[in-house]
């Protein structure tokens, strides 16, 4: 012990330990709490707050990202046999295309080197796209036999409007693993896509399976909905005249079935129509006319079959009729 | 705390799932563990058993697993609704890993906060809103005191 302290002493009398301690004059350490860390931590703070939230990042260029397995386990997640080629092709966005080809002209890239061979999703977007809406009107039109034309067009807009769409888009993490030019994706864009996938998914295992898909994403998206959110109609008496004239059924006649508190603030009316004195509907309303347009929406859900006590659609049994229409379509392309 | 001062929701599920078909709703974890720390011994013991049944058994799920310096080892699960969760697993087993990863998978993603009831409708009631002819015969025009009892 003693003799290795006296040979340290040596050493230091040779100078030796000027040479280990200025290697690392810089970074001293001390033991105690680091004074200097409450001022830094309050600094980035405020300059947090000044900033505000950073731009939001797209999650592929997050840690952990494999856009193979991505893709693949969003085809086994659907339970869907997607062929893996045109899942990818339906991610893959005009304006992508567009972006990346205008990024590698910036780079000065060599045009034989960094030639982008990429195809867009355009042809798979309007393949889907067509087939949505033919699936989506064969359905209405069978499960809803006496709704109108106007009606059936209304209610297939509402399920393939972007807002819907794109939630369910956004629901099934279609949204991150879409190609766009632009993030965040615009809604058109997801709307495009999600279209497109529909189409890899009628190319790659036929419509019968495209149609399960439609039905188990989108047409559920129509559970709760009243027919009359869906489709705006003004004048829902001259319908329901039109409706009835058209069945050869005898004109509605409207009578004020109840009243209550007709001079106070809380008026109640209750107004049933008649037809051939049989009551067709009766509705209430805050005024006579309030409550004769309720009663005539009243019967013409009733005359359309579209009424809130309706027996649900079966949604875990086969589609008859949409296995019919996928043969006639795979028919007749 | 009491019960209304607990944010709370009704039951729910993502895009009506189950209606159509069931969809898991967790699309990726990392599992996040050191090398050589001593918390992520299970994690690492984990990778080596566990790690691949799980991935085979839920082919929809996106396992990473990125080894990097950390103190504790996490579990970091994101749903297809889009929200992400962080799971410890410091100087967790590997079967409690395999339990924690399990319950991760049969989440929805949504709040895990108290639920009001085990049950929810959207329209909640039957027989329509209250109005003063519910219950009236329909002949009666006018409400009127009804008959007393004789006794």
């Amino acid at each position: 012990m003693a003799s290795g302290y006296l040979v340290s002493r040596g050493a230091n009398a040779l100078g030796i330990h000027v040479q280990r301690f200025s290697r690392n004059i810089l970074y001293t350490q001390i033991r105690k709490k680091p004074r200097w860390m409450r001022a830094y931590t309050l600094l980035m703070e405020r300059k947090k707050k000044l900033e505000g939230p950073p731009p939001p990042r797209p999650r592929s260029h997050q840690p952990n990202w494999d856009y193979h397995a991505e893709i693949q386990a969003l085809s086994s997640r659907l339970q869907e046999n997607f062929s893996l080629e045109l899942l990818k092709l339906a991610f893959v966005n005009p304006c992508y295309v567009r972006a990346e080809e205008e990024r590698r002209r910036l780079l000065e890239l060599d045009n034989q080197t960094a030639a982008l061979n990429l195809k867009d999703n355009a042809q798979l977007h309007v393949q889907g796209l067509n087939f949505t809406m033919a699936f989506l009107t064969d359905w209405c039109r069978s499960n809803f036999t006496s709704l109108p034309d106007q009606a059936v067009a209304a209610v297939v807009g509402h399920l393939s409007c972007p807002e819907v769409v794109c939630h369910v888009a956004r629901n099934l993490a279609i949204e991150e693993l879409t190609l766009s030019g632009q993030f965040p994706v615009p809604e058109s864009i997801l709307h495009d896509t999600f279209f497109a996938v529909i189409g890899a998914l009628q190319e790659s295992s036929g419509p019968e399976r495209a149609a399960f898909f439609l039905r188990d994403f989108l047409i559920t998206q129509l559970i709760g909905k009243d027919l009359f959110e869906l489709w705006p109609v003004v004048n829902p008496m001259g319908l329901l005249v039109e409706e009835m004239s058209s069945r050869n059924l005898p004109l509605p006649e409207p009578r004020l079935t109840r009243s209550a508190g007709a001079s106070t603030v809380l008026p109640l009316y209750f107004v049933g129509l008649y037809s051939d004195k049989k009551l067709l509907a009766e509705a209430p309303g805050e005024t006579i006319l309030a409550a004769e347009e309720e009663a005539a929406r009243v019967a013409l859900r009733k005359l359309y079959g579209y009424t809130e006590n309706r027996r649900p659609w079966d949604f875990s049994a086969l589609l008859e009729q949409s296995s019919l229409f996928a043969l006639r379509t795979s028919k007749n392309p | 705390m009491t019960a209304r001062g607990t944010s709370s929701r009704f039951l729910r599920s993502v895009l009506q799932n189950g209606v159509g078909r069931y969809v898991c709703q967790l699309k990726r974890v990392s599992l996040i563990f050191s090398k050589n720390g001593q918390g992520s011994l299970g994690a690492r013991e984990f990778i080596e058993d566990g790690v691949v049944d799980f991935a085979r058994k839920n082919p929809g799920v996106v396992v990473y697993v990125s080894p990097q310096p950390v103190q504790v080892a996490k579990i970091v699960a994101e749903y297809l609704n889009g929200s992400v969760r962080e799971e410890t697993v410091n100087k967790k087993t590997t079967q409690e890993i395999g339990e924690i990863l399990g319950q991760l998978a049969n989440q929805s993603g949504l709040d895990i906060i108290r639920i009001r009831k085990p049950f929810h409708t959207d329209s909640p009631s039957i027989q329509g809103q209250w109005h003063p002819f519910v219950n009236r015969p329909s002949t009666l025009g006018m409400i009127r005191p009804q008959d007393r009892q004789p006794e």
